[in-house]
């Protein structure tokens, strides 16, 4: 492939000829300055004039930045993703001014010095628990890295964001697989049920039903995990851990039904392949709920000990099965996407779920 | 700061807290930006409602009220009885930053003590998003913070 090298412009550009095209030929907004908010310069500060203006449809497929002079002769990088309600969310300039300022350090910002040796049956549920969640969190990584590069680059914004999302979720891992061997525990098991869930997201046919899957379900489940995880932590270490965390889950989450609801609004006949892909998903749910790998770490971190969880039972549980399912229908129901009535779920699991069961008028 | 007993819940004590939280701006700004109309709500035994705000607006923290709920248009609030208020900030002064038990989310997760109630989804991930920040706040309530000058 030739890149075009011209070799006489070498010698006029020696001699002093400059060419100047870019500076003469240009339809740029001369002039229009980005004022600092109070925070700095964020994204939201920059997306002024013709350069805050996102097209429904990209009109190139090229990494030229939107609002640039763009060369006639770019090559086409083969984006698939053009549609600007393919990624998008009303939300997704703060969230990633929100991502990078939140930023931490999971060598540096957890007090690991504070670690002190637990009930065996604690330690044993807490590494499960750090191992299930390392294992989980890098493919809220992987999937939006196999998406990125489709993207068109008129959508920067999501792009960025997204990018974020990798960072945060290389952290989770990272944390987590420290967590399980930093008190001497190490890890746990890694199951069948959670890996055919993992290969869901991965597998996903298309950005939507991928994004349904992790943002909004699967994501949403972690972010109950983390919350459970910071009410239940046995120290100040584990509640930092799962305290930071929740932060950056809940931006992912927040980034996937404010998505949802932006597809929906422009395209409201594509809310039954939401909805098809959300039958499937919640399958998972019911799963989760039939894992001893997740169910009885929680359980055990809530009781205190294998005994106590065992006099528990369900209750044990309860909690984070009414928060697990309780907000993920107020998220849909945020991004327009009613899914009571429809929940392929068992009975046993939204018993008690304000809303998850319809009501019959009498 | 006044003793919780004596001043609790009033503009004042929530002046001071987030006087004490924005002492260290350096640790508030490692916690990042956070955007978010907090209300909080303090049950009394002869069941009226006092209500504060507390307003994150990047790196700044403002306390506003008393006020209604409708008047501050909050997107999350934490609601609970005087009691449960009295024990969690009672718990911070004596012993420093909350432990889970004595957290926002811990109180909060059951919806027992407290209450965190939204209108809709994008109240409740708000409060998970800027929970450290929100928690650091309440925290400042710990007496061995220093005092900000002219205050206490």
């Amino acid at each position: 492939m030739s890149l075009g090298l011209d070799l006489s412009y070498l010698e006029r550009s020696a001699r002093g000829e400059f060419d100047l095209g870019w500076l003469k030929e240009t339809s740029s907004e001369w002039g229009m300055r980005a004022v600092p908010s109070k925070t700095g310069l964020t994204m939201r500060d920059i997306a002024i004039g013709s350069y805050g203006v996102v097209p429904d449809h990209a009109p190139r497929r090229t990494m030229a930045p939107r609002g640039s002079d763009v060369a006639s002769d770019v090559p086409d990088m083969g984006y698939t993703i053009n549609d600007k309600s393919e990624v998008w969310a009303d939300n997704v300039l703060d969230l990633y001014e929100e991502a990078v300022s939140r930023q931490w350090s999971a060598t540096r910002d957890i007090p690991w010095g504070d670690l002190r040796p637990l009930d065996p049956d604690v330690e044993h549920a807490m590494c499960q628990l750090a191992t299930v969640l390392s294992e989980v969190e890098m493919v809220a990584a992987d999937f939006p890295a196999k998406w990125l590069w489709r993207i068109n680059h008129d959508f920067i914004e999501a792009k960025m964001f997204l990018c974020t999302q990798v960072m945060d979720e290389a952290r989770h891992t990272e944390v987590f697989r420290k967590r399980a061997l930093a008190n001497g525990g190490g890890l746990g098991k890694a199951t069948a049920v959670v890996e055919r869930f993992l290969q869901l997201i991965l597998d996903a046919e298309s950005y939507d039903e991928g994004s349904a899957l992790m943002h909004l379900l699967g994501e949403g489940i972690v972010l109950s995990l983390f919350r459970a995880g910071a009410a239940l932590a046995p120290s100040p270490v584990e509640q930092q851990i799962f305290r930071l965390c929740m932060q950056d889950e809940a931006r992912h989450v927040a980034y996937g039904t404010m998505h949802l609801r932006y597809r929906l609004e422009r395209d409201p006949s594509v809310a039954e392949d939401f909805h098809a892909y959300l039958d499937k998903g919640e399958e998972i749910i019911a799963m989760i709920f039939s894992t001893p790998e997740i169910v009885e770490p929680t359980a055990i971190l809530a009781a205190g000990s294998v005994e106590a969880a065992c006099a528990m039972g369900a209750e044990a549980g309860d909690v984070l099965r009414r928060q697990i399912i309780g907000d993920y229908l107020k998220r849909c129901d945020h991004a327009g996407l009613d899914r009571r009535g429809r929940l392929h779920l068992p009975d046993a699991l939204i018993a008690g779920v304000p809303g998850a069961q319809v009501e019959v008028a009498v | 700061m006044s003793a919780i007993t004596e001043s609790f819940p009033s503009s004042a004590w929530f002046d001071d807290l987030v006087a004490r939280a924005q002492v260290d701006t350096t640790a508030m700004e490692r916690l990042g930006v956070a955007e978010l109309r907090f209300g909080m709500e303090i049950v009394l035994p002869d069941g009226s409602r006092p209500f504060f705000g507390l307003v994150l607006d990047g790196y700044d923290i403002d306390a506003i009220g008393p006020i209604t709920e409708s008047e501050f248009a909050p997107e999350v609030v934490f609601s609970g009885a005087l009691d449960a208020w009295v024990e969690m900030i009672g718990w911070i002064e004596a012993n420093g930053p909350a432990d889970s038990a004595h957290s926002l989310n811990g109180l909060t997760i059951a919806g027992v003590p407290f209450e965190a109630r939204s209108s809709d989804a994008m109240g409740s991930d708000k409060f998970y998003r800027f929970m450290g920040t929100l928690q650091a706040v309440f925290d400042a309530a710990w007496s061995e913070l220093p005092v900000p000058a002219g205050r206490g």
